[in-house]
C-alpha cells in the first residue's frame, strides 16, 4: 500500500507563507554575504592570499638564488692570434740537452710538460735518468727565486747589475781574487763566456766543484798517464767486470749510460747468442750495482785496500810491500778468481772503484793496465767531461777567503754552504769575502749567505750546450719564456764583463758557428737549424789508445794500506764502526731535493722514500739491540746526525753507510728537513775528498718509521712470481726457468675476447732490468700520478702506477770448494751473502681481468684491443678491485692528493698544476686508478696513422717506462702483429707469465732473469 | 589450537600465577607506557653519545676521503667490511626466529621473535651505512643501482658479488621491515587503545586502522605466513651472498666453496649471541622474567652451541683444504693466518668462538644467566674477530710478497665500529621505549596452553600420569621465575 503520507518541515510548508514561499526560491536559505567579504575587510586582512603568494614566491625564489653558488669561473684567454707552431691538443717537441743528454722536450700549448730521451743521444740511445724525468716539475717550483734579490731583498736588474759591476770594479782595482765556483760546466759556451770574464778580471778564476768528486780518478790518470781526466768507460767491451764499491749501474759518473753498456751483454739478445758478461762486485753498502752483479762480495771498507792490492798481486803475479791476506777468507778466495777471470779475459776485462782516493785509483790503473783495457774498456782520449771537480782547489779557495784575500765569489750551480764538509768554514769565510753572488733559482743555503742573488734561468728556459764526452756536442735550447724574473748566468757574466757580445744567444750562435757546427759537418744558418732538429753534433771519436802503468806502487799501497788499518781501528769496538757515505739514485748529491718526485721514489735498493737512514747488517744491528727504525746518533768528523736503521742485508757487520743529498735546510717547501745531512763526514785526505771514516754509534732509544714502498723482501719461494736461473744452465735448456717447452692445455670458463686489430702487450726482461727507477718517475709525470708524502708513504698508500719489487734471496750451502765453480761456492755463507732480483710490477691487462668481474658499477671494463680500461668517472670507490688484483698493482685515490691543503708538497697550487699532462685527467678523491698502458699515446699513435692514412707501424707507440728505460727492459706493442718487437721479445724461451697458473692471463710477459754463475744458489 | 591443553611434559613458556590478558599487556606495555627509568636514561645517553661518535667519525670520512681510515694499496678492506658482515650477522637471528621458527611452529618463538626483529633491522641499518660509509665516492652510490639512464643504457655488473649484496641487503631490510611492522599491528592497536590525547593520534595512524576483527586476524595470520614464507629463503640467501663477497674473488683465504653455508651458520651464531645479550638485560630490567623464561634461554643456547660448532667444524675443513688443494697460496694464507702477524686476532677468533662455547654442553651453563651474558659477548666478539680476520688477514699477505702489508686501524675506523654499536643501542633503547618488546598478542596466544598457570591446574586436576608429573615438575626446577615449593603440595 502506498504511502500518502506528507511530511512537513514546520507550520511555514504547511501553511505555505509568502515568506516560505519566497525564500524557497533560493539555493540556500539565507544569502552568504559574498559582496560583504569582498567589500570590506576580506582582502584587507593581514594576509591575503595573493600576498602570500607573492611571499611565497618570492622566498623560493630567493632561496633558489641563494642556494645557486657561481660556478668558479677558470678564466683562459683563447690564442686570438694563434703562433703558427702551436695547434692546441698537439704536442710540439724541442731538442735539448740534460747533463749533456740529448733529450726531447714535450710542450703542450707553450708549457714543457715531459723530457723524453732523444732516441738518438749516443750515451744512452732515449733512456733517461729519474732525475731527468723528474727535471721538469721544477720549471713550475713555486720555492724557485723570483726576482733579483739583493741584500735579501727583491731587487731588479738593473740595480743589481750597477752595484755589481761598481763591485767589481773596485775588487779589481784593490787586486783582490775574484773566483767562480761552479759545479763542472762542460758546457763550451759557458767555459767561453767564463774565460771572457777572467779575461775582463784578470785575478778571476773559474774553480769547478762537485759535492760528489771524482777528483781522485783525475788525479790518478794525471800520475799515471799524465791526462787529468775522467776516462770514458765502455763496460759494453768488457767481459769481465770487476767493481769495487763503484755503482756504476746507479749514481757513478755516467749510469744512464753505463746501464745501456752493461745489459748489452746480458739482454735477450746478447743470451740468444749464448754469451753473457760477469760481473763481480766487491761492496760494503749494498748499491743498486751490487744488488745486479753476478757475484756480490760484501767486504768491510778496511778490506777494500788490502782486497785491491791482492787483485793486483793476483794479477801481476808480484807481491806488493805490506800486502796481507784478508781475514775474509770468502773475500780472500773470491779475489784469487776474480783475478784469474780477469786475466783469462785480458782486453776484455774492466775493473773500476768507487773511490775518490788518488791511490786507490792509481792501482786500479795499474790493475787495468796490465788487464790491457786501456783502449778497448777504458778510453783516455775520448775522456769524459762529465767531471772536473778539483778538490784541492777549492779547499785552497776556502782558506783563500778565510785569509780575506777573495775580494768576489760567484756561485753557480755550487751549493757548498751544504755540501762541502765543514759548512760551517764556509759560512765562516763567506763572511770576509765584500760580494758574494748566486746564481742559484733558489734561496739556497748558500745563496742565502750571499748579498746578490741573480737566479738562472731554469736549463728548460735557457740557451747553451753541453760536452759530456769528447766530441759529443748537445744543445740547450728554451722551451719556454722564462717563468720569472730571472736571467740567465752566462748572460749576467756578459753583462757584468762588458763583453762585446750582449746577449747570451747570439754569443753561443757565434760559438757553434765558429767551432762546433763544423765538428758535426755542419755550417752557416742551415746547420744551425739541423741542429735545433737533431740535437747535436759528434766529431770523429779520436782512435782510443793503449796506456801502460809504469811507475812505482809501494808509496801507493802504502797509502792505500795504512788507510785500512786506520779504519779498521774501528773493528772490535762495539761503539765504533766504519762508515760509509753513499748517494741515493733518487736524491744522487741533494741538488733536486725539492723535487717531490724524487722524494718519493724509491730507493731500488732498500725502498726508502723520503729521507735517508743508516744502513745496518741484520746480524750487526742484532748484536747492538738495534731493530729497523730505532734512531742512532752517528758521530764522525766532530759533526753528529739522528738517523734511524734500515736493516739491510747484505751489509757486512761492523759498517754503516749513510747517504748524502738529505737533511737540506733551504731547498724549498719540498726538501727541507728531509733526513739528515752526511756530507760533513766527508774527509779531505790525500788532496780529494773521501767517503769513508771511523764514526761511533749509539741508541737514542727514539723511534721513527722509514717510509719504505716495500717492507717484505723475499719472494717466499713462489717461482711462479720470480724465475731465475743460472748462466750455465740457460746454456744447457733456455726453457728450463720459464718451464714453457711442454705447452699444456688451458681451459676457460669465459667468452674469449675479440682483438682484431690490436692487442697490446708488454714484455719485460728481469734481466735487462736493473731496477734503477727511471720508469717510475716516467710514469708519474707522464700520467699525472700524484705525490702523496712521507706519511701517506708510511700507511702503504704511495700512487705510483709502475713499482719495481725488489726481492732479497740468501745462498745458504754448504761451502765445497772446486776449481771453477769455487767463485759460487764463496758466496754461501750467512744473512749478508745475498742475491737480488729486480721486478717491475704494473697492471697486467690480464685478459680474464679478476678486477674486472667484481667491480659492482663497470668501471673497469675490458677493450677491444686487450687492455682494461679504467673509468673514473663511474668509479664509486668499493676497491673490490684491488682486493681481487693478484697483482697488487691497483691505487686508490685515498684523499684529494693534488687539491688538499694536506698535501702541500705536490700539486696544491695553480702554478705546479700547468706541468700536468693535458691528456690525463686527475682523478678525484674516492676513485681507483691504474697504469693504462698509456691509453692517450695509444690513442694518439692511431690518431696520427689514421691521419697519415696508415696503419699503426710498430715502435709508433711507446709507452712512459719503455720510453725512458735505459735498459730496453721493457718492450711495448701489438701481438697481433708477429713482427712486433714485442712478439719477438715474447716468443724468448725465457718468457713466463707471472702468476699464470691462476689462469688470468696476464698481458704482460716477463723473461727469466739469468744470473752467470755456474749452478743456482738462490 | 591455543585453547587445547597441551601434554604435561612439555616445558612451559609463559611463568608464574594469575597471569591474565590484561596482566600481559600491562606487563608487556609497562615501559611504552611509563615514563623512562634511570636505567634507561644512562643507557640512552650512553648510547646516543656513541651515536653522535659515529656521526661524526662518519661525517670526517665523507670530508677528507677515506683515507681517514688505516686502510692501504693491499689491505682496501678492513674495519669497514668486518663491520658490514659482523652487523648483517647479528640481523639473522631476528629473520630466522621469525620465519622458520614460525614455520616450524615454535611457539617459544613468540616472546622473543619482536626484539629479535627489531634488532634485524637496526643491525641491517648499522650494516648499509657501513656500506656506503666505505665508499670512495658515496655521493655517487646510485650508480650501484641498475636504474635507467642517459648513458646508452649502461646497466651494473651483474657478476659482481657487491651487485647482488645490494639485491640481497635491500631485500632483506625491507622484507624484515615489513614482517615487523605486520607482526606490531595489533599491539600498536592496542597501546592506542589503552592511550589518550596525541599519542592515541599517533598509534592510531600507527596501527592502519587496526580493528581486532575476525577477519582482521585471520588476514594477519595469512600475511605472517605468507611474508614467512618470503623470509624463510632470505635466512639462508642474505649470508650466502654475503660470502661471495668473497668466495668469488681470487683472492687465498676468500676463494673457498664452503663459505656460504659457513658465514650462514656464522650468522645465525652471531645473531642469537645478540639477542642473548639484549634480551638478558631487557628481561631483567622490564620484569619480563615470566615472558622470557629459562626455557627461552636454554633453547637459545642450544642453537648457539649447534651453530658455533658447524662454524667450528668449517674453520677445520678449511685448514684440511688449504692443505689439501696443495696450493701455496691457499696454504700459506691458513698458516699465515694462525701464525702469521695477525695470530692473535685468529687464535682469539677460534677461542671465542669455538673453544669457550663449548661450556654450552653443559646444563649448569646453559642455564645460567650470567654465564650465557657472558658468552654471548664473548661471541659476539668472537665473531667480530672472525671477519677480521677472513678480511685482513687474507688482503694483508697475498700473491705478491713485495706488497705485502699490515693494517692499523686509526680512531676514526675505531669511532665508526664503536659509534655504530652506539647507533644501534639508540634504535634499540629507543624501541623498547615506543613499542612492545614482546609480541603481546602472540604471547597471549600462549597463555591458555602453554603456561605454567594451566599446566599447574592439571596437575591439580590429578588426571595425569605421575611420572610425566614428576618429569615436569623436574623440569620446572631450572626455572628462576618458578616457585618451586608451590609445587611440593601437588
Amino acid at each position: 500500500m502506498d504511502s500518502n503520507k506528507k511530511y512537513w518541515k514546520g507550520l511555514e510548508e504547511l501553511n505555505k507563507t509568502p515568506e516560505f514561499v519566497e525564500k524557497n526560491k533560493h539555493e540556500f536559505a539565507e544569502p552568504i554575504p559574498i559582496e560583504e567579504v569582498l567589500e570590506s575587510g576580506g582582502l584587507l586582512g593581514k594576509t591575503p592570499r595573493r600576498d602570500f603568494l607573492k611571499a611565497l614566491g618570492f622566498g623560493v625564489g630567493a632561496v633558489t638564488l641563494a642556494a645557486c653558488e657561481k660556478v668558479p669561473v677558470h678564466k683562459s684567454i683563447p690564442y686570438l692570434i694563434k703562433p703558427e707552431e702551436v695547434t692546441p691538443g698537439v704536442a710540439n717537441y724541442y731538442s735539448s740537452s740534460y747533463d749533456g743528454h740529448a733529450i726531447l722536450v714535450k710542450t703542450r700549448e707553450g708549457r714543457p710538460i715531459k723530457v723524453e730521451g732523444n732516441p738518438n743521444d749516443l750515451l744512452s740511445n732515449g733512456g733517461l735518468s729519474a732525475q731527468a724525468q723528474a727535471s721538469v716539475l721544477d720549471l713550475y717550483d713555486v720555492s724557485r727565486v723570483k726576482n733579483p734579490i739583493q741584500d735579501g731583498a727583491d731587487s731588479d736588474w738593473d740595480h743589481i747589475d750597477a752595484f755589481i759591476k761598481n763591485e767589481l770594479t773596485a775588487i779589481k782595482a784593490a787586486g783582490k781574487k775574484i773566483r767562480i765556483v761552479s759545479s763542472t760546466i762542460n758546457s763550451p759556451s759557458t767555459l767561453a763566456v767564463i774565460a771572457d770574464f777572467v779575461a775582463q778580471y784578470p785575478t778571476a778564476k773559474h774553480i769547478n766543484y762537485d759535492a760528489v768528486s771524482y777528483t781522485g780518478i783525475i788525479q790518478a790518470n794525471q800520475n799515471s798517464f799524465g791526462k787529468a781526466v775522467v776516462p770514458h768507460y765502455n763496460f759494453d767491451k768488457a767481459d769481465v767486470i770487476v767493481s769495487f764499491g763503484a755503482d756504476f749501474l746507479g749514481t757513478w759518473i755516467s749510469p744512464t749510460e753505463f746501464i745501456g753498456q752493461y745489459v748489452k751483454n746480458r739482454n735477450n739478445k746478447s743470451l740468444q747468442s749464448k754469451k753473457m758478461s760477469r760481473h763481480i762486485q766487491f761492496e760494503t753498502g749494498m748499491s743498486n750495482t751490487g744488488s745486479n752483479a753476478d757475484v756480490r762480495i760484501p767486504i768491510l771498507l778496511s778490506e777494500e785496500g788490502i782486497a785491491l792490492v791482492n787483485l793486483y798481486n793476483a794479477i801481476s803475479g808480484t807481491t806488493l810491500a805490506g800486502s796481507k791476506k784478508l781475514d775474509n777468507a770468502a773475500a780472500e778466495n773470491a779475489i784469487t778468481l776474480a783475478g784469474k777471470e780477469l786475466l783469462a779475459a785480458k782486453g776484455k776485462a774492466l775493473v773500476v772503484a768507487g773511490s775518490n782516493d788518488v791511490a786507490v785509483q792509481t792501482l786500479v790503473n795499474a790493475i787495468n793496465s796490465l788487464l790491457g783495457s786501456y783502449g778497448t774498456t777504458i778510453d783516455l782520449d775520448n775522456a769524459s767531461n762529465q767531471y772536473a771537480g778539483n778538490d784541492a782547489e777549492f779547499v785552497e779557495f776556502v782558506s783563500d777567503m778565510d785569509k780575506g784575500d777573495v775580494g768576489a765569489v760567484f756561485f753557480l750551480g755550487a751549493n757548498p754552504a751544504y755540501d762541502y764538509h765543514s759548512g760551517d768554514a764556509i759560512k765562516a769565510a763567506l763572511k770576509k769575502v765584500r760580494l758574494r753572488v748566486s746564481f742559484s733559482d733558489y734561496t739556497d743555503e748558500t745563496a742565502s749567505l750571499c748579498n746578490i742573488i741573480a737566479p738562472n734561468h731554469y736549463y728548460l728556459e735557457s740557451w747553451g750546450d753541453a760536452n759530456a764526452i769528447e766530441g759529443y756536442y748537445t744543445v740547450v735550447q728554451p722551451t719556454i719564456n722564462p717563468v720569472y724574473n730571472t736571467r740567465q748566468a752566462e748572460q749576467s757574466l756578459l753583462v757584468w764583463s762588458d763583453n762585446a757580445v750582449k746577449d747570451y744567444y747570439t754569443y753561443v750562435r757565434n760559438n757553434w758557428d765558429k767551432n762546433l757546427l763544423a765538428k758535426g759537418g755542419l755550417s752557416g744558418q742551415k746547420g744551425w737549424e739541423t741542429l735545433l732538429q737533431t740535437g747535436f753534433v759528434k766529431a770523429a771519436a779520436k782512435p782510443a789508445g793503449s796506456y801502460t802503468f809504469s811507475h812505482e806502487l809501494t808509496a801507493v799501497a802504502q797509502t792505500i794500506l795504512d788507510h785500512s788499518n786506520e779504519l779498521a781501528a774501528a773493528n772490535g769496538d762495539k761503539t765504533k764502526v766504519q762508515l760509509q757515505i753513499f748517494q741515493t739514485i733518487a736524491l744522487r748529491d741533494g741538488s733536486r731535493a725539492n723535487n717531490p718526485w724524487l722524494q718519493e721514489l724509491p730507493d731500488p735498493v732498500s725502498k726508502v722514500t723520503w729521507g735517508n737512514f743508516a744502513a745496518m747488517s741484520p746480524r750487526y744491528a742484532k748484536s747492538l739491540g738495534l731493530e729497523q727504525g730505532d734512531i742512532i746518533t752517528i758521530t764522525a768528523n766532530n759533526y753528529s746526525i739522528d738517523l734511524p736503521v734500515l736493516i739491510q742485508p747484505g751489509q757486512p757487520a761492523g759498517t754503516i753507510a749513510v747517504a748524502v743529498g738529505y737533511g737540506r735546510t733551504k731547498a724549498g717547501l719540498v726538501g727541507d728537513k728531509v733526513g739528515e745531512n752526511a756530507y760533513p763526514f766527508h774527509t779531505f785526505r790525500n788532496g780529494t775528498f773521501q767517503t769513508t771514516a771511523v764514526a761511533t754509534i749509539k741508541a737514542t732509544g727514539e723511534q721513527s718509521e722509514l717510509a719504505q714502498t716495500q717492507t717484505h723482501h723475499s719472494y717466499e719461494g713462489r717461482n711462479s712470481i720470480i724465475r731465475e736461473t743460472t748462466f750455465t744452465e740457460y746454456k744447457k735448456n733456455p726453457y728450463a726457468a720459464s718451464g714453457h717447452f711442454d705447452e699444456h692445455k688451458t681451459y676457460s670458463l669465459w667468452d674469449e675476447y675479440e682483438r682484431p686489430t690490436y692487442n697490446w702487450v708488454m714484455a719485460i726482461d728481469l734481466n735487462a732490468c736493473t731496477g734503477c727507477g727511471a720508469c717510475v718517475v716516467a710514469c708519474s709525470a707522464e700520467n699525472n700520478v700524484p705525490v702523496v708524502g712521507k706519511d701517506e708513504v708510511r700507511r702503504r698508500r704511495e700512487m705510483h702506477w709502475i713499482r719495481i719489487d725488489r726481492y732479497y734471496s740468501f745462498n745458504e750451502k754448504g761451502s765445497l770448494i772446486t776449481k771453477e765453480s769455487e767463485i759460487n761456492q764463496l758466496s754461501d755463507g750467512d744473512l749478508d751473502n745475498v742475491s737480488v732480483v729486480y721486478q717491475p710490477m704494473l697492471c697486467q691487462h690480464c685478459d680474464h681481468a679478476p678486477c674486472e668481474t667484481v667491480c659492482p658499477v663497470l668501471a673497469t671494463v675490458h677493450s677491444s684491443e686487450g687492455l682494461n680500461h679504467m673509468a673514473y668517472n663511474r668509479c664509486i670507490g668499493t676497491r673490490y678491485c684491488a682486493n681481487n688484483c693478484p697483482y697488487k698493482v691497483r691505487r686508490f685515490n685515498w684523499f684529494n692528493y693534488w687539491n688538499d691543503s694536506r698535501f702541500d708538497n705536490y700539486l696544491n697550487n695553480e702554478h705546479t698544476q700547468l706541468v700536468l699532462n693535458p691528456d690525463v685527467v686527475t682523478r678525484f678523491r674516492g676513485v681507483m686508478e691504474k697504469c693504462s698502458m698509456c691509453i692517450q699515446r695509444i690513442q694518439a699513435g692511431k690518431l696520427k696513422a689514421k691521419m697519415e692514412k696508415r696503419s699503426v707501424k710498430d715502435g709508433d707507440i711507446k709507452v712512459a717506462c719503455q720510453q725512458t728505460c735505459p735498459a730496453n727492459a721493457i718492450v711495448f706493442g701489438n701481438v697481433n702483429d708477429p713482427n712486433s718487437e714485442v712478439a719477438k721479445a715474447l716468443k724468448s724461451e725465457r718468457t713466463y707469465y707471472v702468476l699464470e697458473e691462476l689462469n688470468v692471463q696476464p698481458g704482460i710477459g716477463y723473461q727469466v732473469k739469468v744470473r752467470n754463475r755456474t749452478e743456482l744458489e738462490a | 589450537m591455543s585453547s587445547h591443553s597441551e601434554s604435561i611434559i612439555r616445558e612451559p613458556l609463559i611463568t608464574g600465577n594469575n597471569i591474565t590478558y590484561a596482566k600481559i599487556s600491562n606487563d608487556i606495555l609497562a615501559p611504552v607506557e611509563r615514563m623512562p627509568g634511570k636505567a634507561w636514561w644512562i643507557g640512552f645517553t650512553v648510547a646516543s653519545m656513541g651515536a653522535t661518535l659515529w656521526l661524526f667519525a662518519v661525517s670526517y670520512t665523507f670530508w677528507y676521503g677515506v683515507g681517514a681510515w688505516g686502510l692501504n694499496k693491499t689491505v682496501g678492506w678492513a674495519w669497514d667490511i668486518t663491520g658490514f658482515v659482523w652487523w648483517v650477522g647479528i640481523g639473522h637471528a631476528g629473520t630466522l626466529i621469525s620465519a622458520i621458527l614460525l614455520l616450524f611452529r615454535q611457539k617459544w618463538r613468540n616472546s622473543i621473535n619482536r626484539s629479535a626483529e627489531a634488532m634485524t633491522i637496526f643491525a641491517v641499518i648499522c650494516a648499509a651505512s657501513y656500506i656506503v660509509a666505505h665508499m670512495g665516492r658515496p655521493w655517487m652510490a646510485v650508480y650501484s643501482l641498475p636504474l635507467p639512464n642517459q648513458y646508452g643504457s649502461l646497466w651494473v655488473n651483474f657478476n659482481s658479488p657487491l651487485i647482488w649484496d645490494v639485491f640481497a641487503i635491500s631485500t632483506y631490510f625491507s622484507v624484515s621491515l615489513v614482517f615487523w611492522y605486520t607482526g606490531l599491528l595489533p599491539d600498536i592497536a592496542l597501546i592506542r587503545d589503552r592511550a589518550e590525547g596525541l599519542r592515541r593520534k599517533i598509534y592510531s595512524v600507527m596501527s592502519f586502522g587496526w580493528t581486532g576483527s575476525v577477519k582482521t586476524w585471520q588476514r594477519f595470520e595469512t600475511v605472517s605466513l605468507i611474508l614467512a614464507g618470503i623470509s624463510t629463503p632470505l635466512v639462508l640467501s642474505v649470508h650466502s651472498i654475503v660470502s661471495t663477497d668473497f668466495a668469488t674473488s681470487l683472492e687465498p683465504g676468500w676463494h673457498t666453496t664452503i663459505f656460504p653455508p659457513y658465514f650462514v651458520a656464522g650468522a645465525i651464531f652471531s645473531g642469537f649471541a645478540m639477542v642473548q645479550t639484549l634480551l638478558l638485560i631487557a628481561r631483567k630490567v622490564l620484569g619480563l622474567e615470566n615472558y622470557i623464561t629459562m626455557f627461552h634461554i636454554e633453547a637459545m643456547n642450544k642453537i648457539i652451541i649447534l651453530t658455533g660448532s658447524i662454524v667450528m667444524v668449517a674453520y677445520c675443513t678449511e685448514f684440511f683444504i688449504a692443505y689439501y688443494s696443495n696450493v701455496e697460496y691457499e696454504q700459506y694464507a691458513f698458516i699465515n693466518r694462525y701464525f702469521g702477524p695477525y695470530w692473535w686476532a685468529s687464535w682469539s677468533m677460534f677461542c671465542c668462538n669455538c673453544v669457550i662455547p663449548q661450556v654450552l654442553w653443559f646444563k649448569a651453563v646453559r642455564r645460567s644467566i650470567k654465564a650465557t651474558w657472558v658468552l654471548s659477548i664473548i661471541i659476539n666478539i668472537g665473531m667480530w674477530f672472525e671477519r677480521f680476520v677472513i678480511i685482513v688477514t687474507s688482503l694483508h699477505r697475498d700473491y705478491i710478497p713485495s706488497s705485502w702489508a699490515m693494517f692499523y686501524p686509526t680512531w676514526i675506523d675505531l669511532s665508526v665500529f664503536v659509534g655504530s654499536i652506539g647507533v644501534f643501542f639508540t634504535l634499540f633503547l629507543l624501541f623498547l621505549r615506543v613499542l612492545p618488546s614482546i609480541a603481546i598478542a602472540e604471547v597471549k596466544l600462549l597463555l591458555k596452553g602453554s603456561s605454567e598457570q594451566e599446566k599447574k591446574k592439571i596437575l591439580e586436576h590429578g588426571h595425569v600420569d605421575s611420572t610425566q608429573a614428576e618429569f615436569y615438575k623436574d623440569a620446572l626446577r631450572k626455572f628462576d621465575s618458578v616457585e618451586i615449593a608451590e609445587y611440593e603440595k601437588v
